[in-house]
């Protein structure tokens, strides 16, 4: 999951891009709205993590702009401002949910799954499909009801897939799931980790289409 | 009753009444007795004018007829002095044989007596003086009488009266009770009596001052508040990666983020109250003969520590010592929150410290080789909690030029921002008046 965490506090934003990578999401971070604009245009992200009191110009004031050029990415704000009025403010300008500062981690990263569940359509937070579950919540992974330990990037990798069964993603598109800003992406590393899957999985749970890319099919 | 208006102005009022009645009292009887003198003595004469002109029987009256008892007394003595007539047979004032007024006393009282002689026979008439004397009580009374029934009508009349003159005070006061620290809106000044405008003046002009120095405190906790929630966040979140953290390695990461959190928090608190400390709605009277050139090298002292860590020079520029009268714990948060942020924006070359006397002034100066501030940020680096965009340094608390801003002011003192000689820093000139002790 590509998340985009725009804060302006280099220590938050450290803080916060460390512990969501710990917890399985790719996180690309910014400080300013106009390096957010840019990252937009470049990266498909899953959901955006706003911090609303940035320089130059207002979270809010940036969020309304977004939701008004149509871009519909779910938005979950990061702010100290705790009142009510605040609140109000921030879901009415287009955010989809709401964090306080402090916050907690783990509450960081369940909201995160909670809204992305939400953008998918599904109603339980469990990943399901041809015989094989995943929790995002506990990375934990069950094949024909039998425990299987996936890693970090192969859980990623297959959960992309798991979302949408049938489409088809491509191994570029695969590799912004897998990587962020600034890291470095193994050559073949795709292959490198779906030959892994395979051998978890069985060779046919996940198909090569050949040119495009990987499936799990729609139906089986 | 502890210096009522009200009880006040009824005794002050009601007594120069009484005065007043009695001076009225003592000078109509006055008045009185010199008409009635007049009058009766008149009176006396017109009557032995009267008898003169009669031809007196000679005869006595006969005695013992029940005749009323006239006030006068009348006899008549022939040129021989014998007695022809009198009124009163068992009163006979003796014969007085110098003609004209003349007073008394006679069996217990003393009488007014008009003697005419008229050729051949001498007329007395005569009545006691304490007549006259019951008239002009008689008439001194029925004049003073009425202000005597009116006093106490006047008096109920004084304190309604007064009662609703003084109703716009117990109306102020009555919206003054509803003032409170939330609510300290101006009171009405319509429909008042004159005399309370300029204290209602002065009171509302507290209140605003009041609500100005509230709001500003309100403000201030606001924005604390709010900036003490970054640091704070920080430090939880780098606590659970601590927490987390599975090797050795990534352990030692984290606890050495978490103390940078650490400090950075209490840096924060510590500017928090420097600044809450150097409030200036506070008078300061304790001015002090400071030595800035003294001053300005312990504060180079203290930060060269730091300097070299960074790998800069840090030095000062000064004429020898220079005395001013200030606060000198306050000049020192001043100079060393200028120095600070020096250090922390720049990351070669060095920092230079001023300090001289121009024009009557003295003139701190810090000069860095750092990033510098734009043109266009430099009127809003002084509020507080204002950070420059871009700059990448993350233990800033946004307060320091707040205080150094205070400070200055605190001595009338005015802050110019310039990119020094260099073109590419920052250079922060803070002069101070000399005379202001």
């Amino acid at each position: 999951m590509r998340v985009l965490l725009i804060e302006d506090d280099a220590m938050i934003g450290e803080a916060v891009r460390t512990g969501l990578r710990q917890d399985g999401f790719t996180v690309d971070w910014v400080r300013e709205a106009e390096a957010g604009d840019a990252a937009i245009k470049a990266e498909a992200y899953a959901l955006l993590l706003l911090d609303l009191g940035l320089p130059r110009k207002s979270g809010l004031d940036w969020l309304r702009e977004l939701r008004r050029r149509g871009i519909r990415i779910p938005v979950l704000i990061l702010t100290a401002r705790d009142a009510v009025a605040d609140r109000v403010a921030g879901l009415d300008s287009g955010a989809d949910d709401y964090l306080v500062k402090p916050f907690d981690l783990d509450e960081l990263s369940a909201r995160l799954r909670a809204l992305l569940r939400r953008d998918t359509g599904r109603a339980q937070p469990l990943l399901e499909h041809g015989g094989l579950s995943l929790d995002p919540a506990t990375h934990e992974a069950s094949y024909r009801g039998a425990t299987i330990s996936l890693s970090a990037r192969e859980f990623t990798l297959v959960a992309a897939l798991l979302e949408r069964p049938g489409a088809i993603l491509s191994r570029a598109q695969l590799e912004q799931r897998l990587y962020g800003w600034g890291e470095e992406v193994e050559s073949n590393a795709v292959e490198v980790h779906i030959h892994h899957l395979r051998k978890k999985l069985g060779a046919d749970f996940i198909r090569n289409v050949r040119g495009l890319g990987y499936t799990v099919s729609k139906a089986q | 009753m502890t210096a009522s208006i009200r009880g006040q102005l009824l005794a002050w009022l009601l007594g120069a009444l009484v005065i007043a009645g009695l001076l009225i009292g003592y000078s109509a009887y006055h008045r009185a007795q010199e008409d009635i003198d007049e009058l009766l003595d008149y009176q006396l004469k017109q009557l032995a004018f009267s008898l003169s002109h009669q031809s007196v029987a000679s005869a006595p009256m006969p005695p013992g007829l029940p005749l009323p008892e006239p006030d006068f007394i009348t006899q008549v003595w022939d040129k021989d002095g014998v007695q022809m007539f009198y009124s009163r047979p068992n009163l006979a004032i003796p014969l007085r044989p110098r003609p004209g007024f003349s007073n008394v006393e006679w069996s217990h009282q003393v009488w007014r007596v008009f003697t005419q002689l008229d050729g051949f026979r001498i007329i007395q008439v005569a009545h006691p003086l304490s007549l006259r004397e019951e008239m002009a009580t008689s008439l001194t009374r029925r004049a003073v009488m009425p202000l005597v029934l009116l006093l106490p009508l006047l008096g109920v009349g004084i304190w309604i009266i007064v009662g609703h003159a003084l109703r716009p005070l117990s109306r102020i006061s009555s919206a003054l009770r509803a003032r409170t620290p939330s609510s300290l809106e101006p009171l009405p000044q319509q429909d008042l009596p004159e005399e309370l405008v300029p204290l209602l003046g002065s009171l509302n002009d507290l209140l605003q001052r009041l609500n100005r120095a509230l709001e500003a405190q309100r403000h201030f906790v606001a924005d604390a508040a709010h900036e003490l929630r970054s640091p704070l966040t920080a430090v939880q979140l780098q606590l659970q990666l601590l927490k987390r953290a599975a090797s050795d390695d990534e352990r030692t990461l984290a606890l050495t983020r978490l103390e940078r959190g650490v400090q950075r928090s209490t840096r924060l608190v510590q500017q928090l109250l420097t600044l809450a400390r150097q409030d200036p709605q506070e008078p300061r009277t304790d001015r002090e003969s400071v030595d800035l050139d003294r001053l300005a090298r312990e504060v180079i002292a203290d930060f060269e520590p730091m300097a070299q860590r960074d790998r800069l020079t840090l030095s000062l520029e000064s004429q020898g010592p220079l005395d001013f009268r200030g606060d000198s714990e306050s000049l020192r948060v001043m100079l060393g929150n200028l120095v600070d942020n020096a250090i922390r924006y720049t990351s070669r070359g060095g920092v230079i410290v001023r300090v001289r006397e121009r024009d009557g002034s003295v003139v701190l100066e810090v000069e860095d080789t750092g990033a510098g501030i734009p043109a266009e940020e430099r009127a809003r680096v002084f509020d507080r909690f204002y950070r420059v965009p871009g700059q990448k340094i993350e233990e800033g608390s946004g307060l320091g030029l707040a205080i150094v801003k205070r400070v200055a002011d605190r001595h009338r003192g005015r802050i110019s921002l310039d990119a020094g000689a260099g073109q590419s820093g920052l250079r922060v000139t803070v002069e101070l008046p000399a005379g202001n002790s």
